[in-house]
């Protein structure tokens, strides 16, 4: 018979993370927001408006990266370890021979696995059939992965940092990256949303929308939050006191 | 000599202006040792800040001469079993403690998993979510976990809470086994006849600080010493009063209706002569009941005696 063998820490980490985050209600409730982009499409598809191509922007720009993906990724995102806090089950996690980066990566890792089938493929799929052009698919591809990862980060350690997660991200949302960065060009540059934007409008050869950033920056900026935010949640979980 | 498991030197923590601990001092060595204390008492902050979960306030923690902060490489020598209830609820028995010797880097988890089920006498082939478990499976699906990696120290908050008195009895033999091996167990709980069973080495912890230590025969002593209120009820209160005084047994008497309150250092001389001194007195009784006999009263002692 063959010994079985220590298997690897992380992907059992992931895996209770991701078993953690997708209930069945959140699953549900989620997807069909997710659902909503697809009948969008479907919607703009069928309009035979000579205008599709704005149409199916609005989708990807109004719909995609200003609601459905930062929701999405607040709700899996804060929940990855804010819940586990939460309830008192990190210490399963926190007291193992693990390296913390580990779990701040799992969380995120976890987090993305989930909100990438359940907004960002059904973005890409409205835009896809939306009829505004195959650019219109790839920047809603790109623009949401690109939104997914960045927001994950963000919102898995706010998770864990503070109470009420889903308020505070909520409130992060609309007053900071749906208000403030669409008004002022300084803040703008220090907007996951107007980065990911102007990225998406850059890849759909879209003109730049209102304060956009350059696409190199537009690309740069999230991934630079992204590891900023990786780092300080391991630190926060090697530092901070686990309820 | 071999140095202790645990050293814990003048420890304090607060939350904000409320003090959990305060200066507590102590060592634990291997075999079981007994936390003594009354619910809020600080016993699952004291277990906290052990297992590195918080850190000081003040002071300092060594577990294995080490600081258990920041150390995950720590806790593989350490077997935790929390209080709160809360498990990975949608996982069966088996996942669970499986994930636990997986984290642990056991080299075959399986096993392992199916060894330290088996030992707190749980199905490991039970398909049922934890979800579905009683608060007593609970306790021991903790506990289950706690062994998985075969650890030198055992850390287990009030793992007899929720189990039944059958159960009770087998974890106590484990626990003693499990010391009796040379492992630390170091177990919480606010029930004084428990403890007891442990026959153990016992810290007492109330309001944050350490009141007392030692066996259990010497906290029991401890304990009886104290002055103690009894309720006896009479027909002659104050005759009844009266002739207590004389003898000297009781310091204080306070008479009420058909009943006095009396204050004695020394109980049970005082329940020896209360039929005699009664009978003396010509009062008939009805009632002899102590008034602050319950660990809340003990505790309040020991810290004023503090």
């Amino acid at each position: 018979m063959k010994a079985e063998v220590a298997p690897s820490t992380f992907p059992t980490v992931w895996k209770v993370l991701v078993h953690s985050i997708a209930t069945r209600l959140r699953v549900a409730g989620l997807s069909l927001l997710g659902l909503g982009a697809v009948a969008l499409g479907l919607a703009i598809h069928l309009s035979h408006s000579a205008n599709r191509p704005d149409a199916a922007w609005s989708l990807v720009d109004s719909f995609g990266l200003s609601l459905l993906i930062p929701v999405v990724a607040l709700v899996f995102a804060s929940a990855a370890l804010g819940d586990l806090a939460e309830d008192g089950t990190l210490v399963y996690l926190w007291l193992r021979p693990l390296p913390r980066w580990q779990l701040a990566l799992g969380a995120f890792t976890a987090s993305v696995t989930v909100v990438a089938p359940v907004a960002v493929l059904p973005l890409v799929v409205g835009a896809a059939i939306s009829g505004g052009g195959w650019r219109i698919a790839a920047a809603a591809a790109a623009g949401g992965m690109l939104a997914t990862v960045a927001y994950s980060a963000v919102f898995c350690g706010l998770g864990l940092r503070v109470r009420r997660a889903l308020a505070w991200g909520l409130a992060y949302l609309l007053i900071w990256e749906q208000a403030v960065a669409r008004v002022s060009r300084g803040a703008a540059r220090a907007s996951l949303f107007i980065s990911t934007r102007s990225l998406a409008a850059h890849v759909a050869q879209h003109p730049p929308p209102t304060n956009a950033v350059a696409w190199t920056t537009g690309l740069i900026f999230p991934i630079v939050v992204t590891i900023v935010a990786l780092f300080l949640t391991a630190r926060s979980l090697d530092r901070g006191e686990v309820t | 000599m071999t140095s202790p498991t645990i050293t814990v030197r003048q420890l304090s923590k607060w939350f904000g202006s409320v003090v959990a601990l305060s200066d507590v001092s102590f060592d634990i060595g291997p075999g079981v040792t007994a936390l003594l204390g009354p619910n809020g008492a600080g016993k699952s902050t004291l277990f906290r800040v052990l297992c590195g979960l918080a850190n000081p306030s003040q002071g300092t923690v060594r577990i294995f001469d080490e600081n258990p902060r920041a150390n995950p490489e720590l806790t593989r020598r350490m077997g935790i079993a929390p209080q709160q209830e809360r498990l990975f609820e949608r996982q069966t028995i088996l996942e669970f403690v499986r994930i636990a010797a997986v984290l642990h880097r056991i080299p075959q988890p399986g096993e392992a998993a199916l060894r330290a089920i088996e030992t707190v006498e749980l199905d490991p082939s039970d398909p049922r979510p934890l979800s579905a478990y009683s608060k007593g499976m609970r306790q021991r699906v903790k506990l289950a976990q706690a062994l998985v990696n075969d650890p030198d120290l055992l850390v287990l908050d009030e793992p007899l809470e929720g189990l039944d008195p059958r159960q009770r009895l087998r974890s106590i033999e484990l626990f003693r086994r499990l010391g009796d091996e040379g492992k630390t167990v170091i177990v919480s709980s606010h029930v004084l006849e428990e403890v007891e069973r442990f026959g153990s080495r016992i810290l007492v912890i109330t309001q944050g600080r350490l009141v007392a230590e030692g066996p259990f025969s010497a906290i029991r002593d401890l304990m009886d010493d104290r002055p103690h209120r009894l309720r006896v009820g009479t027909d002659q209160p104050r005759a009844l009063a009266a002739g207590l005084l004389t003898t000297g047994i009781v310091t204080g008497a306070r008479i009420a209706d058909n009943s006095i309150e009396v204050e004695t250092s020394d109980a049970p001389s005082f329940r020896r002569s209360i039929a005699l001194v009664a009978r003396d007195c010509e009062a008939r009784l009805t009632e002899v009941r102590a008034l602050d006999d319950d660990l809340e009263s003990v505790f309040a002692y020991l810290v004023g005696r503090k």
